[in-house]
């Protein structure tokens, strides 16, 4: 940056003003270097007129009276001028009657070696001819008659010398009368201008900073108007980012600091509890089965819960703690200068009593649930993001741990949630590096003990872990889409196979797949049909496991997609029944074929007398309402008697067939057939190839 | 007379001023006007200052305008004090009582005389004859016209035998001779010793062409109606000018170096001049 660069308005103006005034005061010098030698030369010829007309009046008296005293006083008065050389009074004859010679002057002392004799009329010729004298003459007349002449030199070099020092002092007070100009104005413009200028600079950087001082309006000159102008913008800027910043830290609906503050709120605790050597703990809650609340009453009644829960948890809270709506049914708490984990566990225990108790939304009572997991600084992250992920996965363990729990955060759960995203990286490329493969368990008849088909299974044989079981990664595939892919490779799988071998003649049976919820997102009943049409796959040939999480969905959506498998002919299965929601009304609104009772109430068979009543209790239900049931687990051969005893018409399990991969199975099957053909009737169950 | 009267004024302010325990009216002194009414009286009110205390009256300085004024008072008698020419003295002679007489330059006398320069070849008075003689003062000028004029008469020559002019005063006769207005100059014999003249001519291109016979300078008198005690108090407070310092300073201030007694015979040789040059009818016997 250079130099101009660096002045400010001030500097520059003054020295605008400065260079101005000195070009003008330079220009008046060289102008009148120019013309004031001629004018005061004029001056001084015309001051010699009048001191040699004056003479030339009071001298005739004078002369007339020989007065030669007095004649040199006159003489002397007019040659006592500094810039007169000489006043010498001249009879007719020519000769002096008076006479005053400057001797010093240097006219007259270059002349005065050879003027020794003070010849005054000899000094007179010798002068005649100097330029640089002036001479003037003046009659001496009384009554027309001629008594003399009066003559007059005066010097330029005098005159020139005068007008010099006349212009050096000229120059001199013109010098001052600029700096004091000069500064008068610096200090006008800065009293007048730059300060309200920097003001407004000031003022402006801190409205840029997000401070909002108004400028003090001192006059009513343009510069006020501005500073006016400048205290509405500000003004109008100040409630602009006022709701900016609410509308970007706040959550529109609870009011609450939204996820953006509090995430400047945990960073701001960081700071502070490294400096003074505190903890502070973050309490990251999640309601539970929020969406049904959703689902069930409406969307209005979710929000006023979150509202209500929002405002709950601010209730039992100090003011220096913080409670955030980090979206949907997420909140963050944050809670500074926390002694120990005990402190922590009591702030939890107060916010799931808290968000637990009733709330009377729209006439009708809701409890809600939470989970909370809960982190302590520093001991669990020393970033925000550390702090954020790990209260996140204690949260996610404490969902896992059951409703209402609140969970400290482990470096355990890290390992696990490491693990976990491995296995989501694994998973993603399993299906391209073939690593899946379709398992089948075989389903009986529980009376007869005949193959009636198998159910579908899918293994993943993981090159370093090698084989894993679906319940560990489908529910990672269901959380991250991959089971959409999946899915349809097992579905293709199941098609294909059942093709291939009904085409060499053997007899699969039917085989059942279990569908996610989430396939059911996407078309599934449009896929299924173009996959049986291209295999040639007969309805009978396919039974499709679906879990009551999936009737949790969107009901509509459900219920068309049903309907539509329903009109494909394809058969439906309710699995694991009896785990869940185990809602009766599903049974009636969704139409079923067969009910799958889940290994759990099958374990404690016969002996346990709660699964006899809840198997009884099903299989009467089911009888009741014309459904199949399949009866899962069945590994030892009491169970089976039970079960074919309260007249359960299917069974899978160990005790009679473990699962097998293609191979096996289509060994299976060759048996069966191989035994089919050696007994009359055959497989009861023949799937007859549609068409 | 107003202008005499404007002149009088601030010697009456002065004198309101002044303490005087006397009745009488005050004594007026007359100067006569050979130099400029205020450089007279710088001169010479200090002296009538002086008058007034040592005589216990008021005594009024008087600076007239002209010769003619002043010799309108003299003839009137309106000054019982005055100082004047010695021709003036002689003419009025009849009026006032001559009691002391001037000492300039230490001395009490003075003489006239005939200047020339010495580049003029003139040697003698009779070679002034046709010549320009330039006289100092008037033709009542004793030392400047009346003496010189006398030496002239003396070398056989009479006034239509020169071209008489005249200078305002003996200085300037002699300062115009040396600038070549006259051949001769009428003057005093101590002229050139003149600081005045030194300073404006080189006085060593001069010459004394005569001189006459020693005068008592110039005169004071007083009215001879004058109370004879208060005409020597007068006389005594004059001739004592020098005895004490605050005399001395009146003297100085008058340009003087002292005044001497005098008494009318000592101007008799004044009057043989006058007589010899003007005429037995302008002495008063």
């Amino acid at each position: 940056m250079g130099v101009k660069g660096q002045l400010g308005l001030g500097a520059k103006f003054t020295l605008t003003v400065l260079i101005i005034l000195v070009c003008t005061m330079a220009a008046n010098t060289l102008y009148s270097l120019h013309t004031s030698t001629r004018f005061h030369e004029k001056q001084l010829v015309e001051r010699g007129r009048a001191l040699g007309r004056l003479i030339s009046l009071v001298s005739p008296e004078a002369i007339l009276g020989f007065d030669f005293l007095l004649l040199n006083e006159y003489t002397r008065q007019v040659s006592a001028q500094p810039d007169v050389v000489y006043g010498v009074i001249l009879s007719p004859a020519g000769s002096p009657l008076s006479a005053y010679i400057d001797r010093v002057d240097p006219l007259v002392l270059a002349r005065v070696p050879e003027t020794a004799s003070s010849d005054v009329l000899d000094l007179l010729r010798q002068l005649d001819n100097e330029s640089e004298l002036i001479r003037l003459e003046f009659p001496i007349v009384h009554n027309d008659e001629q008594l003399g002449r009066f003559l007059v030199g005066i010097s330029k070099h005098t005159l020139q010398r005068e007008s010099r020092r006349q212009l050096e002092v000229q120059v001199a007070a013109l010098t001052v009368i600029v700096l004091f100009l000069s500064l008068a104005i610096y200090l006008a413009f800065r009293f007048n201008v730059l300060f309200p200028i920097q003001a407004l600079i000031s003022a402006s950087r801190d409205v840029g900073r997000g401070q909002h001082a108004l400028v003090q309006v001192k006059a009513e000159d343009e510069l006020g108007q501005l500073a006016k102008a400048f205290n509405a913008m500000a003004e109008e800027v100040r409630k602009e980012q006022e709701k900016l910043h609410r509308q970007a830290n706040f959550d529109t609906l609870t009011g609450l600091p939204n996820r953006l503050m509090a995430l400047d709120r945990i960073t701001h605790a960081i700071s502070r509890s490294s400096r003074i050597s505190h903890r502070f703990a973050l309490f990251f809650i999640d309601l539970d089965n929020f969406k049904s609340v959703n689902d069930s009453l409406g969307h209005a009644v979710g929000d006023e819960l979150l509202v209500a829960t929002g405002a709950r948890v601010q209730g039992i809270l100090r003011d220096a703690d913080t409670v955030a709506r980090l979206g949907g049914d997420e909140f963050l708490v944050l809670v500074p200068d926390v002694i120990n984990e005990f402190q922590a566990e009591e702030i939890a225990e107060r916010l799931v009593r808290a968000i637990s108790q009733p709330h009377v939304l729209s006439g009708r009572k809701v409890v809600a649930r939470c989970s909370i997991g809960i982190v302590l600084f520093p001991e669990n992250g020393d970033t925000v993001a550390a702090l954020m992920a790990n209260a996140d996965n204690a949260m996610y363990q404490a969902k896992a741990a059951g409703q209402g729990s609140a969970i400290f955060f482990t470096e355990d759960m890290n390992t696990r949630l490491h693990e976990r995203m491995q296995m989501e990286q694994d998973l993603n490329q399993a299906l391209e590096l073939g690593q899946f493969e379709v398992f089948f368990q075989p389903i009986f008849d529980a009376a007869t003990r005949n193959h009636r088909g198998a159910e579908v299974l899918l293994r993943w044989n993981h090159p370093e872990r090698g084989s894993i079981s679906p319940s560990v990664f489908i529910p990672i595939a269901e959380a991250t889409g991959q089971i959409v892919g999946i899915g349809d490779w097992v579905l293709e799988q199941t098609c294909l196979n059942w093709a291939a071998w009904q085409r060499v003649g053997f007899a699969p049976g039917f085989l059942a797949i279990n569908i996610s919820r989430v396939q059911f997102r996407k078309r599934f009943s449009r896929r299924l049909a173009e996959l049986m049409a291209t295999y040639g796959i007969p309805p009978q040939a396919l039974e499709l496991e679906i879990t009551e999480g999936v009737l949790l969905d969107d009901h509509n959506h459900v219920a068309e997609e049903l309907n539509s498998l329903r009109a494909a002919g394809v058969s439906l299965s309710l699995d694991d029944f009896g785990t869940g929601y185990s809602s009766l009304s599903y049974l009636k609104r969704f139409r079923f074929d067969v009910l799958k009772i889940d290994r759990s109430f099958v374990a404690g068979l016969p002996e346990n007398s709660e699964d006899v009543s809840l198997v009884n209790a099903i299989l009467a239900m089911a009888k009741g309402l014309g459904l199949d049931v399949v009866a899962e687990g069945v590994e030892r051969q009491e169970q089976m008697t039970y079960l074919a005893d309260q007249g359960c018409s299917l069974a899978q399990g160990y005790l009679l067939a473990q699962p097998m991969d293609r191979n096996a199975y289509q060994a299976f099957l060759e048996v069966a057939r191989a035994r089919d053909a050696h007994t009359p009737g055959g497989t009861r169950h023949k799937i007859m190839l549609a068409g | 007379m107003a202008v005499v009267f404007c002149l009088l004024l601030p010697f009456f302010a002065l004198g309101a001023k002044s303490v005087v325990a006397a009745d009488a009216p005050p004594l007026v002194l007359g100067v006569f006007p050979r130099l400029h009414a205020s450089e007279t009286t710088t001169r010479y009110g200090p002296m009538a200052e002086y008058l007034s205390e040592r005589l216990g009256r008021k005594v009024v300085l008087v600076a007239s305008r002209d010769f003619d004024a002043f010799w309108v008072g003299v003839e009137q008698a309106r000054f019982d004090i005055v100082l004047y020419n010695q021709f003036h003295y002689i003419r009025s002679s009849n009026t006032y009582q001559v009691i002391a007489h001037n000492k300039e330059f230490g001395k009490s006398t003075l003489a006239g005389a005939l200047y020339v320069r010495k580049d003029s070849n003139i040697t003698s008075v009779g070679q002034l004859r046709g010549r320009t003689v330039l006289f100092g003062g008037g033709e009542d000028a004793m030392i400047g016209y009346i003496a010189p004029m006398y030496l002239l008469m003396k070398a056989g020559l009479t006034r239509s035998d020169i071209n008489a002019r005249f200078a305002v005063n003996p200085l300037n006769s002699v300062i115009g001779v040396h600038r070549k207005q006259a051949d001769a100059a009428g003057s005093g014999d101590g002229a050139v010793e003149q600081p005045a003249l030194q300073k404006v001519v080189n006085v060593d291109e001069l010459t004394v062409l005569a001189v006459s016979d020693q005068l008592l300078h110039l005169p004071w008198a007083v009215r001879r109606t004058m109370a004879p005690g208060l005409r020597e108090r007068i006389q005594s407070v004059l001739i004592d000018l020098d005895a004490g310092e605050r005399g001395r300073q009146v003297l100085k201030a008058a340009v003087l170096t002292g005044i001497g007694k005098a008494e009318d015979k000592d101007y008799n040789p004044h009057r043989k001049m006058v007589r010899a040059v003007i005429g037995s009818q302008q002495i008063k016997p």
